[in-house]
Formats: structure tokens, sequence, C-alpha cells
């Protein structure tokens, strides 16, 4: 039994991938929808267990990462700490279906809903474990398209989630083409797409391999909701599910934010382009910061600023990787970590409110319903960047990240960020403590609080993690130092 | 009991006060005595550890470690202990005040307001205790958040508009400016402690230093140093004993303590590093004194008055603390504490006028100090001390500000500080001679018992206080002595 043990945790990418995917094709056989719900639960906790596991042995020092052979993956430092962090978000999300599932997609349209979630997960941890680019595209595609169908199964409750599905089926054409388009110019370029080539690669037409790789970053900016490729958002966000809108901000773009991240720091260490696609991320990122925050001070729903907000968190998650250093690297693994947590508060909270997500159903809320109400206050002071939260440990990172580079401009971007959040997330806390309620909302009666455990799991980690990240600090530093490079 | 015990209680029991306030706010009587017992409790600790201190104790306590060399640690030293003790003796004065206002004038939700004020307490008194500028800056976010409520308490459209500038102008500058100086100097010293003798000595160069001094400076929107200086006037909607927490005892303080904290511990000797930004701050707070004094005598509202004179006195700190001496550094530090006693006996007499009488202008204040002597006398005391008139403490801490901006060779700063104690006597003055030298209005009181005794000794101890500084301006220069020498 233990040697079997032993034998799976040697393999663990291929588990983390394996599982959820095992799980989809489970919840697609089965009819009750109680009983995918079961199974994906399962294959979340199998898939973070080893996840955990993998990244605790690693920053240990107990083992050495490595690939496994014959297997078409490859372990780096962005996959070794984003694959444990989907897979933990991904059972707080299914904590959170256990009381709204039936609610949001129907008793029929549950058990294909599980199944797109657990085939949403595989999609990404397979992104972030692939050993070749064609992989990665394959892998980032399936995810996007099981994303689509679970906004499109929000339909039941609000029509306008085709709509957003729809936009998303659009955005993400037009990504798979041009990721494909930039996979061809970049095997032109090197004559291979496996990572090992691309790093520290000898490029002889360094213009046709800036253009192959700047098609694929443009195809998965789109997707991590990168400002201003992020234009199908607000539809999907605004209009999708409390369940659906909480997959997307919790897996979904964090998921597109570490393959986009594992792509540019293949590109950053191949020495022919590395200076262009560095610029080239920075400037990006900036804008990205700059256009999410002022959507986010208008936005009028709260998945739509978490959306907005998540497109200035992911601009400084790339201005981070911009920076090319070890320091870099670990800054950006910090804000995603804090996003997840972030964007699970927020929208955790947000889907006790039932169907309502207008920011006017918010005023009061503390009244009525005060766990809630902290989650969420919680998660926008993280986004502030707040003292003692997860969210100051990132942006500190990447404040002194850019300033010992010398790259000022970072910091004041980062600062815009974090001032931006002060006015939207002020706002929000405002309307839950200092305003009377307006409307009415209905609350589903969920006696076991399981659609707001995953909020206030989130909650309380942001704090707990702000106040003692020795171990997230060792965790991010060690991913940060493997790189791009196993 | 140990110094890192009463830190502890020091810091702890303005919070848990707040708690016990909310929880039992029935009946008022048990309301009050929780609000004021927990205040005496802070004082005592906060005596205990200036006696401490002044012993050569030491304490520090840690309560979590964020970032690699940066742990939230409070930790006591002369000048945190010496704001600490004055802002909380005053503030168990402030509590037997507030006890008697809220039930004179009615206040809606005591509960709320006693917690908010207790609250700002505990962050004055952990930006005072603050080892390290990370600490600093969690205190500092605590004290604005803690403080927002005090200003939006009316409920009215105006108190909330007031509280959304204040929090957006103080958070904005904290985040905006503050943070990105802290981490700055981070990245130069890999620390962020406060060190006798600078942290950044001899790490800074002077293009450097002198963006971290406007940074700091404009950073620390508490001290109201203009632009930034709008959240402190406009939010004297608030009530009175919210307005003695802001404007005397928690807020501006706070700012007030960090710019000495800053000037002293972060940059010492590299203070000189930063001439060119230091002088023209210099010329920006002199300016600012004589202006905000003289804005103040256009003011009818008292509370209005009183901000704009407790600006003029903000920048009268800064002022010492920006001339980069040991002699700024100590006129600036008796400035602070002239400050606090005087502002706040300032504040609570007009609170308490206004409980007792419902007026609120300076006109309506002539001949009132003839039926409330107690409480003129006071007003008297406080605005004397303000002015910087002898032998109140007001005027040991202007007189070292002059002879400090002299010998570091800048007469023009002396003579503005010179201007601006002429206009705050202007703005004053003639309010205390009015209330005690004309003729008593008929019939202004609104209950027919006059002002009772909560509402009149407080003010009363609180105004003799300033006198305080006569009898130990000698014994704190050398308690203040490390503050200005390396170890």
């Amino acid at each position: 039994m233990l040697a079997l043990l032993e034998l799976a945790r040697a393999h663990a990418p291929l588990i983390i991938i394996a599982a959820p995917l095992l799980g989809a094709a489970l919840c697609f056989a089965t009819p009750s929808a109680r009983a995918t719900w079961a199974v994906g639960c399962v294959a979340a906790l199998v898939s973070a267990v080893f996840g955990v596991d993998m990244i605790a042995r690693v920053a240990a020092g107990a083992v050495q990462p490595h690939a496994d052979e014959g297997a078409p993956l490859r372990l780096d430092g962005v996959a070794l700490f984003a694959a444990p962090l989907l897979s933990v978000s991904s059972v707080l999300v299914f904590i959170s279906a256990a009381a709204r599932a039936r609610t949001e997609w129907g008793p029929r349209a549950a058990p294909f809903a599980m199944a797109l979630l657990c085939a949403a997960l595989g999609g990404w941890q397979a992104a972030l474990f692939a050993n070749d680019v064609a992989v990665l595209i394959l892998a980032v595609e399936t995810a996007w398209l099981a994303m689509a169908g679970l906004i499109a199964l929000s339909a039941r409750t609000d029509r306008g989630a085709l709509s957003g599905a729809l936009r998303m089926l659009m955005a993400g054409g037009v990504g798979a083409a041009s990721a494909l388009l930039g996979a061809g110019f970049l095997h032109r370029s090197i004559g291979a797409l496996d990572f090992a080539a691309l790093i520290g690669a000898e490029i002889a037409t360094p213009a046709l391999a800036s253009v192959g790789v700047g098609l694929i970053i443009m195809a998965f900016a789109l997707k991590a909701l990168i400002a201003p490729l992020h234009l199908w958002s607000g539809a999907a966000f605004g209009r999708a599910g409390g369940l659906a809108a909480l997959a997307m901000g919790a897996i979904g773009a964090i998921g597109a934010m570490a393959a986009l991240a594992r792509i540019a720091l293949a590109a950053l260490s191949a020495p022919a382009i590395a200076d262009g696609v560095a610029a080239a991320l920075a400037a990006l990122g900036a804008l990205s910061v700059v256009i999410g925050s002022v959507q986010a001070i208008g936005a009028r729903s709260i998945k739509r600023l978490v959306a907005y907000a998540t497109a200035a968190q992911a601009g400084c998650v790339l201005m981070s990787l911009a920076l090319g250093s070890p320091a870099g690297v670990a800054a950006s693994l910090l804000q995603m970590f804090a996003q997840t947590a972030a964007a699970l508060a927020l929208l955790g909270g947000a889907a006790t409110l039932g169907g309502a997500s207008s920011l006017t159903a918010l005023d009061g809320l503390a009244r009525r319903a005060p766990l809630a109400s902290a989650a969420m206050s919680i998660g926008a002071l993280s986004l502030m960047g707040a003292p003692l939260t997860i969210g100051f440990l990132g942006r500190w990172r990447l404040l002194e990240a850019g300033l010992g580079a010398g790259w000022a401009w970072t910091a004041a971007a980062a600062i815009f960020a974090s001032l931006a959040a002060v006015f939207f997330g002020g706002r929000l806390i405002e309307r839950l403590y200092f305003r009377r309620a307006t409307t009415t909302v209905h609350q589903s009666r969920d006696p076991w609080r399981a659609a707001l455990a995953p909020a206030l799991i989130a909650a309380i980690a942001a704090i707990a993690w702000g106040l003692e990240p020795s171990w997230l600090l060792r965790s991010a530093e060690t991913a940060s130092h493997l790189g791009a490079a196993p | 009991m140990s110094n890192e015990l009463a830190l502890m209680i020091a810091l702890a029991a303005p919070a848990l006060g707040a708690v016990l306030v909310t929880l039992l706010s029935k009946p008022p009587g048990l309301r009050d005595v929780i609000h004021i017992g927990f205040a005496l409790i802070t004082a005592g600790a906060t005596l205990f550890l200036m006696v401490a201190v002044a012993g050569g104790g030491s304490a520090r306590i840690a309560l979590a470690r964020p970032l690699p060399h940066v742990e939230l640690a409070f930790s006591i030293e002369p000048l945190g202990a010496l704001m600490a003790t004055v802002s909380a003796v005053l503030s168990a004065l402030h509590a037997f005040h507030t006890a008697a206002v809220v039930r004179a004038e009615g206040e809606r939700a005591p509960a709320r307001m006693m917690a908010g004020v207790s609250l700002a307490s505990m962050g004055a008194i952990g930006v005072a205790f603050s080892a390290n500028l990370f600490s600093f800056f969690v205190a500092y976010q605590a004290l604005i958040l803690a403080t927002f409520p005090l200003v939006a308490h009316v409920d009215d459209e105006s108190s909330r508009r007031a509280a959304r500038n204040y929090l957006a102008t103080l958070l904005a500058a904290s985040i905006g400016l503050l943070l990105p100086a802290m981490v700055w100097t981070y990245a130069l010293a890999g620390a962020l402690d406060f060190r006798p003798g600078g942290l950044l000595g001899g790490r800074v160069d002077t293009l450097s230093a002198n963006v971290l001094l406007a940074l700091y400076v404009f950073g620390l929107a508490m001290l109201a140093t203009p632009p930034l200086h709008r959240w402190l006037t406009i939010s004297t909607g608030a009530p009175y004993p919210a307005l003695v927490s802001i404007q005397a005892l928690a807020v501006v303080p706070a700012g007030a303590v960090g710019l000495l904290k800053i000037s002293a511990y972060v940059f010492g000797p590299a203070l000189h590093e930063a001439t060119i930004v230091s002088r023209g701050l210099l010329v920006l707070v002199g300016i600012a004194m004589c202006a905000a004094a003289l804005i103040a005598l256009s003011k009818q509202d008292l509370r209005e008055r009183l901000a704009y004179s407790v600006m003029t006195q903000s920048m009268a700190v800064a002022l010492g603390a920006l001339l980069a001496l040991p002699a700024g550094l100590f006129a600036a530090t008796l400035q602070m504490v002239a400050l606090m006693s005087a502002a706040s006996t300032l504040m609570m007499v007009a609170g308490s006028v206004h409980a007792a009488t419902g007026r609120r202008d300076a006109a309506s204040y002539a001949g009132l100090g003839r039926l409330m002597p107690w409480t003129f006398a006071a007003f008297a005391l406080g605005s004397a001390s303000m002015v910087g008139m002898p032998p109140f403490s007001g005027a040991w801490a202007k007189l070292w500000l002059i002879t400090a901006a002299a010998d570091a060779g800048l007469v023009w700063a002396a003579v503005l500080a010179g201007i601006a104690a002429v206009l705050t006597f202007a703005h004053l003055g003639p309010l205390a001679a009015s209330a005690l030298a004309v003729r008593a209005p008929e019939d202004p009181f609104k209950r027919p018992d006059g002002a009772p005794i909560m509402l009149v000794a407080p003010v009363v101890l609180s105004g003799a206080a300033t006198l305080l500084l006569l009898v130990f301006a000698d014994p704190l220069s050398r308690f203040l002595a490390p503050l200005w020498s390396a170890p």
C-alpha cells in the first residue's frame, strides 16, 4: 500500500491531470446530480492532495522536480505552484456547488455542469504540465470550451448567459487561431515546439519567433482577462450564474494566467527574443492595470467588478513576469494566489445573494448576512493590498522587484491598481456596512452554509497567509528559481 | 507587571473596551463605566511604560512576520512612550467628557461613537509604539479605518460625503505615497526598523533622499500638509467627541509622531542629503502655518476655526522636524505635546459649551465665560498655549522652534513661526477675552442646572495640563535625548 502511494506521489503530475479528467468522464455517464457532485469533489480532492504534497515535498527539498519519462509532461516552477492552487480552488468551488448546483443549473443539467467543471480543471492542469506548445494550446482550448459550456448552462436562470457563452466561444476561436498560427511560426523558426527546445534556444530568425510567441501570448492573454483583450468578460461574468462566475474567476482566469506565465517565461529565457517579449509583456501589463482598474471603478455588478479587477491584477502579474528575475516570478505567483483568494471571497460571498448581483443588492448586507459581508470585505481589502492580507504581500513583492530592477514605472502602475482598488473596494465595503438595504434579496436556504464556505475559507486564508506567509513565500521562491526549466 | 505585559495592555485595552462597549451598550451607565474604565486602564499602562523607559527599561513584542526581516512589532522608546502617554491620559479625561456629552446632547448611537473613539486611541498608541515602518503603516491604516465611521457618524449626506473624502485622501496618500516610500526604504536598507541614528545613514544618495522625503511627508496626510489638508477641514461636521479624537488625540498626533519617527529613526543625519526638498517643504509648511491661522480668523463656526488652528500647530511640528537638527526635533516634540493638550482642551470646551447652551459660533460665545468660569478659564489656558504665551506649554515649544530655526540659519522660518503665533492670537485671543469680559447673556443654558461637573472637570484638568511643560521641559530634554543620538 505504501509502495503504491509512493509510486503515485512520484507521478503526481499525471494524477493531478488524470483525476479530474476521469471525474469528468464519470460525471458524463452519471445522471444523478448528487452522485456527480460527489465524483467531482473526489476528483478535485485527489488532484488537490497530490498537488499540495508535490509542492510541499519540493519546497522542503525532499525531492527534486522532474518530468515523467515517456509522458508528455513537464514540471516547471509555474506548474509546481499553480497546479495545487487550481486544485484547491476547485475543491472549494465544488463545496459551494453542494448548495447551489441544482438551483443554478437544474437537476437535469447539474451532472453536465459537474462534468464540465472537472473537464475545465483537467484541461488547465494539462496546460500547466504540457511538455510542448501544441499540447499546451490543446489543453487550454479544452478548458476554455468547458468553461464556455458552464456559462451557457446558466441560461436556465438568465438567458443572457447564452450571449456571454457565445462571446467566450468567439473570443476563444480567435484566440485558438492566433495561438495555432503562432505555434506554426514558432515551429518554423526553431524547428520544434517543445519547451526544452525554446528555452535558451539560439534562434536564427528571431523576428519570426517573436511574432509566433507574441501571437501565442496574445491568445492566452485574451483568456486570462488581460485588457484590452478581455471584451468578452463583461457579458460572460455579468450574466453567468453565481457558481459559473465563481468557477471562471477562481479557476478559469487563474489557469489562463498560469498558462500565459509558462509560455512567457520560456520565451524570456531565449536570449534572441527575450528583450522584445519583456517589453511587450510590460506594456500589455501596464495597459491592463489601467483599463481594468478604470472599468472596475465603473462596474455596477459584483461579478463584473471582479472580472475587471482580475484584469487589473492580471496586468500586475504580467509586469512581474516581464521583470524576468526570480523575484519577479515569485511576485507573479504570489499575486495569482492573492487573486484566487480575493475572487473566491468576493464571488463566493456574492453567490449567497441568490440571483442578485447588482451592487445595490449589497446595501446593508452586513446586517442580514454578516459572514458573507465579512468574507467579501476581506476579499476587497486583499485587492486593495491592505496590510496583513495576502494581497499586500503580492503587491509588496512586485514593488520590491520593480524598484530593485530599476523599473520604477511598474511600481507606479501597481500603486495605481491599489488606489483604484481602494476606490471600488472601499465603495463595496461602504455599501455593505454603512448603507441601508434598498432591495429585497432572496437568500437561498442553506443550513450547512456550504455556499458560503469557500468564501469564508478564502477570507481566512487571505488573512492567515498575510500574517504568516513563510511557507507560501518559500514555495513561491522555490518555484521562481525553477522558473521555466525544471 | 512586566514591560511586555504593560505594552500588550496598552495596545489591547482600547480594542477590548470598544468591543465591550458595543456589546454592553445598555444600560447607559454600564456603557459609560466600561468606556471610562478601559481608558483609565490604557492610561495606567502607558504611564507605567513611560516610567519604564525613563528608567532605561525596554520591551518589544512581535505579533507576526509577514515579510523576511520585517515583523509586525511594537516596542517602547522615548518618543513613542511620550506620545502614547499624553494621548492616553488625555483620552481618559476625554472619556469622562464623552460620557457627559452624549447624555447632554442625546447623541445617536453613543456606543458606536465610543467604540470608534476607543479604536482611534488604539490606533494612535499603535502608531506611537510601532517598532518599524511596517508596524507604523499597519497602525496608521487601522487608525484611518477606525476614525472613518466617526466622521460619518451623523449619517446625513454631507457627513457621508465628508467621510468619503476623509477616507479617500488619507488612504490614497498612504497607499500612493507612504507605501512606495516604505518599499524603497526596504530596498535601500534591507530592513524597516526604527533605529536611533537613522536607518538610511550612508545608504541613500541625494536624489533618493529628496524623493523619499517628499513621499514620506505627503504620504503622512494626517499631518494635514497642503494640498492634502482638506480632510481636516471638512470633517468638522462630526460630533464633538469624535473631533477631539481626530484633531487632538489620535489622527493629527499620529501624523506628527510619524514624521518625527521618520526624521529621527529613518533618515537621521541622512536628512541633510535631502536639503532641496526639505527647504522646499519648510517654505510650504511655513506659509501653510500662516495661511491656516489667517483662514481661521474668517471662520465663525468654532469647529472650523479650531480645525485651522490645529493645522497651524501641526505645521509647526513639521517645521521643527524638517530642520534636521536635534533642537528642531526636540522643538517639534514639545510642539506635538502642546498641540495635543491645547487642542483637546479647546475642542472639549467647544463640546461642553454646545452641550450646555447649544451655541456653536464664535460670536455667540461672548459673555459665556461669566456663566461658565471654569470652562472658559480652561479655554483661556488652551488658547494661550496654542498662541505660545508663557508660561504655557506652547510657549516653550515655540521658543525652541524659533531658536532651532535661527540656529539652522533659517531666520525666515523663525519669522514665519512668529507671524503664525500672532495670527493664532488674533483668532483665539479675542474669543477668550470676549467670553470672559463681556456681559453675560440671559438664559443661555439648555438645561436649568447648567453644565454638569463631568462637562467641566475634564476640560479644567486638560487645561491645567498645558502648564505641565513649564515643569517638565528640562527632564523631557534628557528623556528624549536618545532621539537624536546614534547608539
